[in-house]
């Protein structure tokens, strides 16, 4: 996981835009809150590694 | 033995009225309605009550139309469930424009048919994404214990309905801990089953990976009733195990004889305050268990579940969020509109892990039957709290009351919460977690806790 913190404000600022997701302005500080939270919450599973054979379980049936 | 038409009467003690004609289902159902007027300007657990469907139910019941287990109990579900003729709030503003139910959702089906009758549908936070119980359209639903505190969530008005004694049983979901939350802050017990044991047909989603449905009550034996009356497969919900019904009622009298107990260490043994480790020592030194286990990466599971449920959410909202953003709570919105962004490399990385975590559980489960875990990280906070302090560090209390569920509910492990009144104090449970299918080890457990004394629910 990279050490460096993004710019949080900017990756919420045009995410929303490519994804088509309108953020009015009295929205947007804690929208960016939330996702730096999320970037905190986030990091005990950022830092595990995984082998590369492991596949997630969700099984589709056709 | 409590009078059946009184508000501490459990489902087993109404039914057992009802079926033995000591009590008419009528006057059950006029009794609930008559608490449920009274409790209502306090309590807010209801948004529907469906009075005369519950009239007329119970006067079918009354002429000999309906038997079964849980004849003439009342209950109510959160208004995630589908209740016929009524739009599925989900505890949403934006719902009630949607379409009106055409049926009934699978378990409140599956309850009348075993006799019980719906008296309405409960208060919830906002698409479920919710530990407090809050909800800016219908204001919050009060915890009867103190009624200037959360309820817990997101199915709080559930916990709220059956602590303030309006209706024996109800039901909510679990994707984090939505049941088992409640359940502890309000001092109830309450089952969230095995991921795919109880269908989720005719109910709002909000996260498929995770999302469970189970029962809130005032007893263990009425959870085992209820979760009895509800198994068996559903070809409408696609998760649904189509394992045959293991009845677990006949065998709560087996008592603990034969169950390995153990206590979760490691990451369930902080990051809570003092109370919420009290209650698993409490509990742990009447079941005789000392042997303590490591759920092995759980913090990774807890970040993991986080994920995933923001990840989920967010798509399954992104419509809305387009077009009605105006009609969003504001916090629910801006947490989904977060979770949108996320990177979706880390929703494939949490599926992977999910499968290792699994493994490495279930690992755990060879050498023991339960788990002892804390529920939730402290007791009630107070209505619009906002940020807490947990084991020193302050932490914002809406995605931190699942603390400890999440790591579980995340691999859809079966778990029934034992209510601690602690004297004084306010309530606080413990999860007793088993591996899956295994529910009735579990209500084993808590049905041996309630008949230790140690273990109940809440003064009514």
């Amino acid at each position: 996981m990279a050490d460096e913190k993004p710019d949080v404000a900017r990756l919420v600022d045009e995410g929303a835009k490519a994804i088509g997701l309108p953020i009015a302005p009295e929205s947007r500080a804690n929208v960016i809150l939330n996702y730096e939270r999320s970037l905190m919450i986030a990091r005990p599973l950022l830092e595990v590694e995984l082998d590369d054979e492991l596949t997630p379980g969700p099984v589709f049936r056709p | 033995m409590s009078d059946p038409l009184s508000k501490s009467a459990t489902a087993t003690e109404i039914a057992g009225a009802v079926m033995s004609g000591k009590v008419k289902a009528s006057a059950v159902i006029d009794a609930t309605l008559k608490r449920i007027a009274a409790a209502e300007p306090t309590i807010n657990a209801f948004t529907d009550v469906v009075g005369e469907r519950a009239r007329k139910r119970a006067a079918e019941i009354d002429a000999g139309n309906h038997h079964g287990p849980l004849m003439g109990v009342p209950f109510a579900v959160k208004n995630l469930f589908d209740i016929a003729g009524l739009p599925t709030r989900a505890g949403s503003k934006i719902n009630i424009d949607g379409p009106k139910a055409a049926r009934d959702g699978a378990l409140v089906r599956k309850l009348e048919a075993a006799g019980a009758i719906l008296v309405g549908g409960l208060n919830m936070g906002e698409y479920a994404y919710d530990f407090t119980g809050e909800n800016v359209h219908y204001g919050p639903s009060r915890n009867p214990r103190d009624t200037t505190r959360m309820s817990g969530g997101s199915s709080g008005g559930s916990g709220a309905a059956v602590a303030a004694g309006e209706v024996p049983l109800a039901l909510g979901s679990d994707t984090n801990g939505s049941i088992r939350v409640p359940s502890s802050l309000c001092g109830l017990f309450g089952l969230k089953p095995t991921y795919g044991r109880l269908s989720r047909a005719g109910s709002f989603p909000f996260v498929d990976a995770f999302d469970h449905l189970g029962p809130i009550a005032r007893s263990a034996e009425d959870l085992a009733l209820s979760f009895d009356a509800m198994q068996g497969w559903d070809p409408d919900d696609p998760v649904c195990t189509d394992r045959p019904a293991d009845p677990t009622l006949p065998r709560l009298i087996e008592g603990i004889d034969g169950l390995r107990i153990a206590i979760a260490g490691d990451y369930f043994a902080k990051g809570g305050e003092p109370e919420a480790f009290e209650a698993v020592a409490m509990v742990a030194k009447a079941l005789g268990a000392t042997r303590t286990v490591v759920l092995p990466e759980a913090a990774a599971a807890r970040a993991a579940a986080y994920v995933i449920t923001a990840i989920e959410g967010g798509q399954l909202h992104l419509p809305r969020l387009r077009t009605r953003p105006q009609d969003f709570d504001p916090d629910t919105r801006e947490r989904f509109m977060a979770g949108l962004l996320l990177p979706g490399a880390w929703y494939v990385k949490a599926q992977r892990f999910r499968r290792r975590y699994r493994a490495s559980v279930l690992k755990v489960f060879e050498e023991a039957d339960i788990v002892l875990a804390p529920a939730t990280p402290c007791t009630a906070p107070k209505l619009g709290q906002v940020m807490m302090k947990l084991g020193g560090v302050d932490l914002p209390v809406r995605a931190n009351l699942g603390l400890f569920t999440q790591p579980i509910s995340f691999i859809g492990l079966p778990v029934v919460v034992a209510p601690l009144q602690r004297p004084g104090g306010l309530p606080i449970g413990v999860q007793l977690i088993a591996k899956p299918y295994n529910e009735q080890a579990a209500l084993r457990v808590a049905a041996f806790l309630e008949k230790q004394g140690v273990a109940s629910a809440p003064p009514a």
